[in-house]
């Protein structure tokens, strides 16, 4: 089972089964049928949320909902090979979303219109993690298990972070303040990088697990070129790998590498390597490559551009010679090639047309074919493949020795950023796992669900042309390395963002958790204490609503468990309601009317579709004619029953998206001086009636502190109002029966903000204790 | 535990039920509800079938406003037996529902605190001759002050009965005492059940008024008053004063000429308390103050003296839908009277009622419901 955390909305979302005792049927349910663009997405992230979010022009939303599974926005805005697009439905309309570049907006737009940085997550655990390697697969395990609150170190040789991002990729497609602001976010954050640091040495690895780091994860990349197997190469100045080419251009000044020069390859790094010699004064640039365009690993766009700025690439053209004269290169003989059978992986293989020699004058050559993990420390344990890359679990990235995990480019060789992310993610959990005894299964990564079935009439869309990238024109791009493209407007931004088709099931990004279908149930687990929130599926809810209380046996996978579901949605007790409406006129979702009853009596109604269940009419009702699911009376009742005598005697009452990321061993941090904590968390703090914090106050309670979300966060329309009444009301009260009205306490508390909520609560505690709580 | 239940079967007399039918004939929730009839529940106690009593949510429905007894041939007390079944029921039975999510349930059991500091004459203002420790004649106020910080969605003032009585009282040359640390009379905790904390209530006022010196008692609240006059007394209790309603003591003083009233100006009906009336047999004097110097303006409901409708609620229980027919029946009697006002002489059946008027919306018909001290204040000079 998930950890108990508020927001166990999820354990529907894989394939399982349910069955209730006495019932043959079972329920299945399951998977959860991501997006394409979603599925398609290596790390995960939730593309059609983040889409859905910019449409509204919710750009910071769509922003935390890229930062949950990529650190780096800003540079996969701009670098990331996309394979969301290619997967999206729009290509069979007209044109992709330009997921990218909107991805690329909305971390620009938080660089335009900055607000506080992020706070410094504190380390709540002892573990310390080594990370070698400040490259996208580095940052983004060393950012996963920062905010799981280890203590993570990240090892770099480099003078600066970011790796091939960095080293590689040159800043007329990636800007350096771009690149260190979304550094300058990951060390704000609590990641320590220590870089110029290379970990060197037979026994580096044993000596890191001397130094007391506990496990350790290889994010090396592969930065060592490989050789092109030609004659002539290595007897001639002016051959220089790709790699290292760039690599100099980007850490020292730079001249050009020679006036014709032959750029060897088909990748990002051959076109990179093309434009970058452009630019620095070379007056013709070829590139060689073997196949045709089609079988361009290179991005679409950057062959265009290359193109446009006056590259010549050869296709189907392979080289066979390198020649020269006095030690130094004057050209490449290449080979005309023509596309054969397919090869193992899937290409169409080239072949050499006889014959068809020809020269290529050049004095520089810079092959960017392929390159190796450069590994300049001990293996100890750890294998390599005979590609020379580190050998690693495809699931779990763990190596062959425990504690020691590997991924990224150096256990694939040279792939892209965004897998690199990925495999930073399976990293974290996998180390969050061994850290803590689990065994070291992950869960299926999002990509491999199967394919999402699209319930959409593709025929029926109309075709709206994807937006253009407004670009620098092709004459002032050369000879300096300004960004070539220049980014969205807001307006172009969302317009691009509307055209998205929402495809699959509801956009999850839990921003429309208020107005969407999602009616939660609570789920007890038999042998917990712990309570979990879930979100019932589709094909569960009328029968979960039905019922005050499910027993069933849940299975997912080869896991078995028995739980209890209860529906979280009130029902009328019919014999009560004296159809005041007071509940009718509290709920914000139209759930409820008042319908005639027997006599002149109306009673209200309940429609179970609108209803989610935040319980605010279970307060407004004066009568208790609002049965509440899961947290009824007794459910609070027995809560307060736990009241401890002797020490200050805390009750909080708060909604469950208050402080909903709550660490428990900082809520422990409070229980323990003097304080005797009862935090008691409803769906919505509006729940809670002035009768609660009273009947709180009678059972001993030294002071009661209200938390509801500020206006703005709540989740539930009125329920923030409906706290702050209660709290006016109970504070007359109190003053009249000549209780300290200090005693009782208030706080807005925006959603998630578990900082300022843990530091309220401190607050008031103190506040209690100086007033000499009893 | 049944042997006491089945003494108590003895003491109110109810092995001499005969099943005749008036009580559930006349009660008035029973009127309203199918489910309710307390000749059935005299019948399970008498066949002693506590644990289906114990279990039902009826048990709290009755509104212990002792019209049935009024009638029973064999004179069987059917509230006493509704008290001790309910003072019988542990905390891990069902307990009647409790309005307003037990906000003046838990109030009334955070007052047997013998050290309260309570600020509750906050609203005795310079205007008002009063004083805090000795004197004659003493005014017990009632949880007035706290019913209006919670009701604040109710368009009523319960405080008003208090301002006006007091102000009556200065009129008459009279400085009341009033109580700094009053505590609930324990009225509605002796219905339900709840014994120990009824004591400890009546224990802390009784004690309190003893050092005043007083030697009458004053009441705006029929059941404050009642619960001194019959509760306190038959508990074991001494209460050496003497006890009026406030409209029994104007109706002595208009009767002596001490306190001349103007005649009432528009049309008014009263509402009956239970408690004033069939409980403390006193339905004359409110009538008299009202009638005083031309008396045409009184107008009655088709219910009304011994046999009037009750507010619908006691003891904050069970307040549910006959609750509202009950009340919806009480206030279609006012508005047939044509009268402007409801005279009311307990600040319950004002809330009560007031709130169901309220809830009715804004249509239909109304009247004005006001307290019978609020009305006499106007009528002096
Ligand atoms: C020119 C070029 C252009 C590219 N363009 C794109 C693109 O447009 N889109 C895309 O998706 N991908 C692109 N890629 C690929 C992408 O950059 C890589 O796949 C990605 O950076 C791999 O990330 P990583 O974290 O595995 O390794 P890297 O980013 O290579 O980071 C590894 C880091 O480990 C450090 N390191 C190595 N050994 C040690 C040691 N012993 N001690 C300390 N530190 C050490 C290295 O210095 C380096 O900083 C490009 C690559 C190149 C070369
Ligand atoms: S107020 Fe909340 S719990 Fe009540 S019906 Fe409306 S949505 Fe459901
Ligand atoms: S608030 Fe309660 S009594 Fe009033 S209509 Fe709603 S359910 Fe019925
Ligand atoms: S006391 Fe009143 S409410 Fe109770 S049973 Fe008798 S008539 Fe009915
Ligand atoms: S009638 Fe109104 S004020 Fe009286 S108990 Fe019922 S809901 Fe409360």
């Amino acid at each position: 089972m998930p950890e108990p955390t508020p927001h166990t909305f999820d354990i529907f979302r894989e394939e399982g089964q349910l069955s209730f005792p006495g019932k043959k049927e079972e329920y299945r349910f399951g998977p959860v049928e991501p997006s394409p663009c979603t599925n398609a997405c290596p790390a995960g992230v939730n593309v059609k949320a983040y889409v859905s979010l910019m449409a509204a022009g919710k750009f910071g939303a769509a922003l935390d909902v890229i930062r949950e599974r990529n650190p780096l926005p800003g540079i996969c805005g701009r670098v990331c090979t996309h394979p969301c697009e290619a997967a999206c439905n729009r290509n069979v309309v007209d044109q992709p979303v330009a997921v990218r570049w909107l991805k690329r907006f909305a971390a620009d737009y938080e660089l335009a219109h900055p607000g506080e940085p992020p706070a410094k997550i504190e380390t709540t655990r002892q573990e310390k993690v080594a990370v070698i390697g400040a490259g996208p697969s580095g940052l983004t395990a060393a950012n996963d298990l920062v905010r799981r609150g280890f203590d993570v170190t990240v090892f770099e040789a480099l003078p600066e972070a970011g790796g091939m991002l960095i080293a590689g990729i040159p800043a007329y497609r990636l800007p350096r303040k771009i690149l260190s602001a979304e550094i300058d976010y990951l060390t704000n954050l609590g990641i320590k990088i220590e870089t110029g640091t290379k970990i060197e040495g037979e026994k580096a690895i044993d000596e890191l697990f001397k130094q007391g780091f506990e496990a350790i994860y290889l994010a090396i990349g592969a930065h060592k070129g490989k050789k092109l197997n030609i004659k002539g190469e290595g007897r001639y100045r002016g051959i220089l790998d790709a790699v290292a080419f760039l690599n100099q251009v980007n850490f020292s000044a730079s001249e050009k590498p020679g006036d014709k020069v032959i750029v060897i390859g088909g990748g990002n790094s051959a076109v990179d390597s093309a434009r970058t010699a452009l630019r620095l004064g070379s007056s013709e640039v070829h590139i060689v490559y073997r196949r045709t365009r089609q079988e361009m690993p290179a991005d679409e766009e950057e062959i265009d551009e290359a193109e446009k700025e006056g590259v010549k690439i050869h296709y189907l053209a392979a080289p066979v010679e390198i020649v020269g004269k006095k030690g130094r290169v004057t050209g490449m003989t290449c080979q005309k090639m023509e596309l054969g059978e397919p090869d193992e992986s899937g290409r169409r293989r080239p072949v050499p047309i006889p014959d068809s020699e020809y020269l290529v004058e050049a004095d520089c050559i810079i092959p960017a074919i392929s390159q190796e993990p450069e590994i300049e420390f001990g293996l100890s344990d750890v294998k390599l493949s005979r590609w020379n890359t580190l050998v690693a679990d495809e699931d779990t990235m763990a190596t062959d020795r425990p504690g020691v995990f590997a991924g990224g480019d150096a256990v694939t060789g040279p792939s892209t950023v965004i897998d690199a992310i990925a495999h930073g993610h399976r990293a974290a959990d996998s180390i969050l796992h061994y850290l803590t005894g689990q065994p070291l299964e992950n869960p299926v990564p999002p990509q491999m669900l199967p394919e999402a079935e699209i319930k959409i009439d593709l025929d029926q869309r109309s075709q709206i042309a994807r937006a253009g990238m407004p670009a620098m024109e092709v004459q002032q791009r050369l000879g300096n390395f300004d960004e070539v493209e220049f980014g969205f407007d807001e307006a172009t931004a969302i317009a691009e963002a509307q055209r998205c088709l929402r495809c699959g099931p509801c956009a999850e990004c839990e921003e429309c958790v208020s107005l969407c279908d999602k009616q939660p149930a609570m789920l007890t687990v038999d042998g917990h204490t712990g309570e979990y929130l879930c979100r019932v599926p589709d094909n569960l809810r009328s029968l979960v609503n039905s019922e005050s209380s499910l027993t069933a046996n849940l299975k997912i996978g080869k896991k078995k468990i028995d739980v209890i579901l209860q529906s979280l949605q009130p029902r009328v007790a019919a014999n009560i309601c004296r159809g005041c409406g007071e509940c009718v006129s509290v709920c914000d979702y139209g759930a409820l009317e008042l319908i005639a009853s027997s006599g002149d009596l109306q009673i209200s109604q309940l429609d179970p579709e609108k209803c989610r269940a935040c319980g605010i009419c279970v307060s407004a009702c004066p009568n208790g004619a609002m049965l509440p699911g899961f947290i009824d009376d007794a459910w609070l009742n027995s809560k307060l029953d736990r009241m401890a005598t002797g020490a200050t005697n805390l009750v909080v009452f708060s909604c469950r998206w208050n402080g909903s990321s709550l660490h428990s061993d900082e809520l422990a941090q409070i229980r323990t001086d003097k304080v005797n904590l009862n935090l008691i968390q409803t769906i919505c703090g509006g729940r809670i009636e002035p009768g609660f914090v009273l009947k709180a106050l009678a059972a001993g309670a030294s002071g009661v502190l209200l938390t509801a979300c500020d206006d703005e966060s709540c989740h539930y329309g009125v329920g923030a109002r409906r706290v702050r009444e209660s709290f006016d009301e109970i504070r007359s009260l109190v003053h009249i029966l000549g209780t300290d009205p200090q005693r009782i306490g208030f706080a807005a508390i925006p959603d998630g903000d578990s900082v300022k909520f843990i530091q309220t609560i401190a607050d008031f505690a103190q506040s209690l204790n100086n007033n000499g709580g009893k | 535990m049944h042997e006491e239940l089945y003494a108590a079967v003895q003491q109110t007399n109810a092995l001499a039920c005969l099943e005749c039918g008036k009580c559930t004939s006349v009660c008035p929730v029973s009127r309203f509800s199918q489910e309710y009839s307390p000749r059935l529940m005299l019948n399970q106690a008498v066949k002693q079938d506590f644990d289906t009593l114990f279990a039902d949510y009826d048990l709290w429905s009755c509104l212990t406003c002792q019209r049935c007894d009024q009638v029973c041939p064999s004179a069987i007390s059917y509230i006493e037996l509704t008290q001790t079944l309910r003072n019988n029921t542990d905390s891990s039975r069902f307990k009647g529902q409790c309005s307003h999510s037990g906000v003046l349930e838990t109030l009334q059991k955070m007052m047997t605190t013998r050290d309260l500091r309570q600020n509750r004459l906050d609203w005795v203002g310079n205007e008002l001759d009063i004083s805090t420790d000795t004197g004659e004649i003493l005014y017990f106020v009632g949880c007035a002050p706290y019913f209006d910080s919670f009701f604040t969605n109710l368009e009523l003032s319960t405080l008003d009965a208090a301002i006006s009585s007091i102000k009556i009282l200065n009129h008459l040359g009279i400085k009341p005492v009033l109580l700094p640390q009053e505590r609930c009379c324990g009225h509605d905790l002796y219905w339900n059940g709840d014994m120990d904390n009824f004591k400890m209530l009546a224990e802390h006022n009784l004690e309190m008024i003893a050092k005043t010196g007083c030697k009458t008692i004053l009441f705006s609240c029929a059941e404050c008053q009642s619960a001194f006059q019959n509760l306190y007394v038959e508990n074991g209790f001494k209460v050496p004063w003497k006890l009026q309603h406030l409209s029994q003591f104007l109706a002595e003083q208009v009767e002596s000429g001490k306190l001349e009233l103007a005649p009432v100006a528009k049309p008014v009906t009263f509402q009956d308390p239970c408690r004033l009336g069939r409980h403390l047999s006193e339905y004359d004097a409110p009538r008299q103050v009202l009638k005083s110097n031309g008396g045409d303006n009184l107008v009655e409901m088709k219910q009304h003296g011994k046999g009037a409708l009750c507010c619908g609620v006691s003891a904050w229980m069970n307040c549910d839908g006959t609750t509202r027919k009950i009340q919806n029946e009480r206030l279609d009697q006012a508005y047939a009277t044509g009268a402007e006002t409801m005279a009311v002489a307990c600040p319950k059946c004002h809330i009560h009622l007031q709130c169901t008027q309220q809830h009715a919306g804004d249509d239909g018909p109304k009247i004005e419901i006001r307290d019978i001290a609020t009305i006499t204040l106007e009528r002096i000079g």
